[in-house]
């Protein structure tokens, strides 16, 4: 039933919709809300509390309760009472067992009270231990907020804009668009963000003044940050100065049955009758400071006021509410019995100061007004309006009556006597209690509890509310759905140049780092047999790749690495392994002499960008005359590797690839297929093999030249899987893979990597304490006996006793055996040496082997 | 010393009456997106790690400062080798994928730079970009290998304002 046309309302009663709640129609107009538009349809009952089911109507009707959450086209905790009405849309009531009005779970607030006290989830339902899960699930179901559909997937678009303003205004009331206007007159920019709860924002625009509404700021951040919830776009302004003119909340009395259908506060009384034409009762009572505005506003409904109670005159020493079904059915005050359907009340109200707060605001009791308010704001932060602290509230009302409950927080569905109690067992700092008895926690974030809960506690503790202090204010001050903060949610993912030519051959990616990479086209042993036989290719792209230059570089080299570097030859190349301070193992690679000041430094896929940096701080440090130059992404690289490499090389460059033309370890500049490239004979898989380095652009001419020119001679891309059962053959190590950051150049068995006699180096003093300490452990390769595979971190056991650990395996094809690489004691480091490896549960017999799998010799490598 | 030429696509070279083809990091991502996206990776582009003086800057068509003693310089693909020679500067061609799109709205759903103090570097689509700005248009320009990264993100944001 609507009452005639109120002037001002929202409504626009010429464009009506329709939309669904618990599948029956609901009929609504234009600019009214879901909750407007139930309690048009006759809708008291709008929610059932979080713990005992007990029925809650329309509270405050600002978004600032949690009485009237709903789940709207699929999404819970939606307050019903400011948003929109929309056609269509899908509304259902949420925590109920059956329906509102008539909850099974209802049950619990009956008989589960005296059972159910604050904090009873600690205590009673933890043994046994192994049934908290069920209890958990137990509790989930009976208590919560709305059900989230655990297969959900995005269904709406959330995205994230960036906005700059010089003066941004949170809130659109009076204050704020006062100052709004004035900041526009100064020929500022100004952007003021409203709730949708103001009416009188009209003919800003004309004044320069954008408006975002309705939208709500979650928060104040460093630098001016203030995320904003724009429904869809999640608005993220800098500005230069901030505004906050939040307004004051309006303040419920704590008495038995305040809680009841049919308890309003005075806020809400006024948006139903003035905004949406409603009648909020037949017969009223008014409690409260400020009683004439909310006479006017019922008088305008036809809604008798059978009683006012004006509490700046006397506060009165007993309310008790009393209802019917959860609904209002009188009220007594001070021994006097008014039967009524509707009680306004109010103890005043309270600056919303949450935002300054948290921009870092001193928050202090005024004892003369009786409310909190901010002091002390910082530089960029203004208040307007009443948030600075013009409005007041009465202290000190609980009014002293027995019996039923008098809720403190609605929310969490926390009373009175859950505080008492709370204080009984000693938690006796507000900040603590508000983590026990979850008050302020709940959706309303302290909007109507945390007055009432401070004044509880001063009382109980016989302090004041100025000692008592508030608690720490924290974003979101608005609740927000995961969603919008979530945004689009890309994930940065590096490609390489040929990405697209192993999606064409349907390779299996995986992730490597930032990196996608190959990690087979279907068949890895096949893979592998081609590189021992014929000639593979290989995608080595994501190698970090370094040109370090100028006449200090080879110095700079000597002194970062535990390597020898001055007798390394232009044109030549030297595996080097990258150590800390502490001797550890960063990162491995090659380093090739360009020319005499200019040398090529290759690092893993991995711990490239490590590596610059390290390269980068080291070069601050000694201000060495050396330019670091990151080429990484400059250059593709494809690995080509087996005993055909030769022939297929040779067939792309007029460069001499003969065995002693190009030798092993050579450095070699020249064009490849009409590409200019660095080419590196190098050898990590074990074969004959050549690492060319090419312009990126160029990577997949390179590529295609490569698979068409060696066809005839069986040429196939392998990828990151066969490339492990290769090294792992050779027994070549990964960083990272075989070694963890307490691993050292020694342990793992490259002492000759280590020149102590270097004059200094990185990490040469803890290597020379390594040396002389002597291993703890060792890096081995092993041979399994059976044709399992041990799982990479399965336990190696000596004499029964666990003695080390497996850090790769694989089965080997060429070899037809089971191989992999392990950390064992020094004792057990020697060739043939006997160990167990515990594999499904079993011990599996493996054995020591200090030389690689294949080719020990590397005449294969080196042919 | 080395001249550093396998840092420059355009020394590649007809073999046998091919020519190696010259593949953009954006191509393949850009391909049926349209026109409101140029891909400016074909660009050459230079990096200088001094302070670079005047008269080199004169002759230098597009110099983009980013810190006292680093600057990117840009011009036409085949005149990058030369001009890096002439400038002892490194070749970054292949390395920095680049674009260019319009539309400060569009911008904002990608950036949190200040649009008003470009030419800037800063995360864009989550990268680290240098940033340039005429007018409506800006211009990207990123490490290659993020190419389908940005133009994926770009494109998604932009199907967000339509």
């Amino acid at each position: 039933m609507r009452l005639p046309a109120q002037p001002g309302e929202r409504l626009d009663r010429t464009r009506p919709l329709t939309f669904t709640f618990e599948g029956a129609t609901v009929e609504a107009f234009e600019g009214d809300t879901i909750a407007s538009a139930l309690y048009a349809g006759g809708r008291r009952v709008f929610s059932r509390s979080f713990k005992y089911h007990r029925p809650r109507g329309l509270l405050c009707c600002t978004g600032s309760c949690p009485n009237c959450l709903m789940q709207v086209d699929g999404a819970p905790g939606i307050r019903a009472c400011i948003e929109p009405a929309r056609a269509g849309a899908v509304v259902r009531a949420q925590n109920v067992l059956g329906s509102l009005d008539r909850d099974a779970l209802a049950v619990i607030g009956k008989i589960g009270g005296p059972f159910t006290p604050v904090g009873f989830y600690y205590r009673t339902m933890i043994r046994p231990r192994w049934a908290w899960p069920y209890y958990e699930k137990v509790l989930r179901n009976l208590a919560g907020l709305g059900r989230v559909d655990r297969h959900g997937r995005r269904t709406r678009r959330f995205d994230t804009e960036h906005r700059r303003t010089q003066v941004l205004v949170i809130g659109g009331s009076e204050g704020g668009v006062t100052a709004a206007r004035a900041a526009a007159a100064a020929g500022e920019q100004v952007v003021l963000v409203d709730e949708g709860l103001s009416l009188e924002l009209g003919g800003l625009d004309e004044l320069g003044i954008e408006v975002v509404a309705p939208a709500r700021a979650i928060g104040i951040y460093e630098g001016g940050l203030v995320p904003v919830d724009a429904g869809n776009v999640l608005l993220r302004f800098r500005a230069e100065r901030i505004v906050v003119a939040t307004g004051s909340l309006d303040q419920p009395l704590v008495f038995p049955g305040n809680d009841l259908v049919g308890v309003m506060l005075p806020n809400g009384i006024r948006r139903l009758v003035r905004e949406w034409a409603l009648r909020p009762g037949e017969r009223a009572v008014v409690i409260a400071p400020a009683v004439e505005p909310i006479v006017d506003d019922l008088r305008a409904a036809g809604t008798e006021v059978a009683r006012v109670f004006d509490l700046n005159e006397r506060p009165p020493k007993e309310i008790v509410a009393r209802g019917r079904k959860g609904r209002l059915a009188s009220v007594r005050v001070d021994g006097e019995t008014v039967a009524c359907d509707l009680l306004v009340m109010s103890s005043g109200r309270q600056p919303a100061y949450s935002l300054l707060a948290q921009a870092g605001a001193r928050i202090e009791y005024d004892a003369a007004t009786g409310i909190f308010v901010p002091r002390d704001l910082p530089a960029n932060v203004e208040a307007a309006g009443s948030v600075a602290g013009t409005s007041h509230a009465v202290p000190n009302l609980f009014p002293a009556s027995a019996g039923k409950r008098r809720f403190v927080c609605l929310c969490e569905d926390v009373t009175t006597k859950d505080v008492r109690r709370a204080i009984a067992e000693g938690f006796d700092s507000l900040e603590l209690a508000k983590r026990y008895t979850t008050v302020t926690m709940g959706p309303c974030q302290g909007r109507l509890c945390h007055l009432a809960s401070v004044r509880l506690y001063a009382r109980e503790t016989g302090s004041d509310e100025a000692a008592i202090g508030t608690t720490t204010a924290r974003p979101p001050w608005s609740p927000v759905t995961l969603g919008l903060l979530a945004g689009r949610g890309h994930e940065p993912v590096k490609h390489t140049s040929l990405h697209r030519r192993h999606e064409e051959l349907g390779a299996r990616m995986m992730w490597a780092g930032a990196w996608r990479r190959v990690h087979s086209y279907g068949d890895p042993a096949e893979e592998t047999r081609a590189v021992h036989r014929a000639v593979g290719v290989i995608d080595v792209s994501t190698l970090g790749k370094l040109v370090v230059s100028g006449p200090d570089a080879v110095a700079f080299l000597e002194r970062l690495y535990p390597n020898r570097f001055v007798d390394l030859k232009p044109g030549r190349i030297r595996y080097g392994v990258l150590g800390t301070d502490a001797g550890r193992i960063m990162d491995d690679g090659t380093i090739g002499r360009l020319s005499e000041q200019q040398l090529y430094v290759t690092t893993t896929s991995t711990g490239a960008e490590a590596v610059l940096e390290w390269f980068e701080w080291w070069n601050a440090v000694w201000r060495m005359d050396v330019e670091i130059v990151d080429v990484t992404g400059a250059l593709a690289a494809v690995n080509v590797a087996g005993p055909n490499a030769r022939e297929l090389l040779g067939r792309l460059t007029e460069l001499d690839v003969s065995p002693d033309g190009f030798r092993y370890l050579d450095l070699k500049e020249a064009p490849v297929a009409g590409t200019p490239c660095l080419l590196l004979r190098i050898g990590f898989v074990g074969e004959l093999g050549y690492e060319i380095h090419c312009p990126s652009p160029l990577a997949e001419h390179l590529w295609d030249t490569l698979l068409e020119r060696g066809a005839d001679l069986g040429v196939r891309p392998f990828g990151l899987e066969a490339q492990r059962i290769l090294r792992l053959e050779k027994q070549h190590i990964i960083v990272g893979q075989d070694t963890d950051s307490e691993s050292n150049a020694i342990d793992a068995g490259m002492p000759w990597i280590v020149k102590l006699d270097k004059e200094d180096f990185v990490g040469k003093w803890a290597l020379e304490h390594l040396q002389e300490r002597g291993p703890r452990e060792r890096l081995v390769g092993f041979e399994l006996d059976g044709a399992a595979v041990p799982a990479e971190g399965s336990q190696v056991v000596v004499a029964g006793r666990p003695a080390g650990r497996v850090t790769s395996a694989r089965w080997s094809d060429e070899l037809q055996r089971s191989i992999g690489l392990a950390w064992v004691p020094p004792a057990l480091a020697e060739e043939g040496s006997r160990l167990e490896i515990r594999l499904n549960g079993s011990l599996q017999p493996a054995v020591v082997r200090a030389r690689p799998f294949f080719d020990p010799e590397g005449t294969r490598l080196r042919s | 010393m080395s001249d550093l030429a396998f840092l420059s696509p355009s020394l590649a070279s007809a073999v046998d009456g091919v020519s190696p083809r010259y593949r953009s990091p954006l191509e393949h991502a850009l391909a049926g997106a349209g026109d409101a996206l140029r891909d400016l990776s074909t660009l050459g582009k230079l990096e200088v790690r001094r302070e670079l003086d005047a008269a080199l800057e004169a002759g230098a068509p597009e110099v983009v400062r980013i810190a006292p003693n680093r600057t990117l310089v840009l011009c036409e693909a085949e005149a990058a080798p030369a001009l890096a020679a002439q400038l002892g500067a490194v070749d970054v061609s292949a390395a920095l994928a680049g674009l260019a799109l319009s539309g400060e709205r569009l911008m904002r759903r990608l950036t949190d730079l200040d649009l008003d103090g470009l030419p800037a570097m800063g995360a864009v689509a989550g990268i680290q970009c240098t940033v340039l700005r005429d007018e409506d248009e800006f211009r990207l320009f990123f490490a290659q290998e993020y190419g389908d990264h940005v133009a994926a993100v770009v494109l998604d944001a932009m199907a967000g304002l339509r």
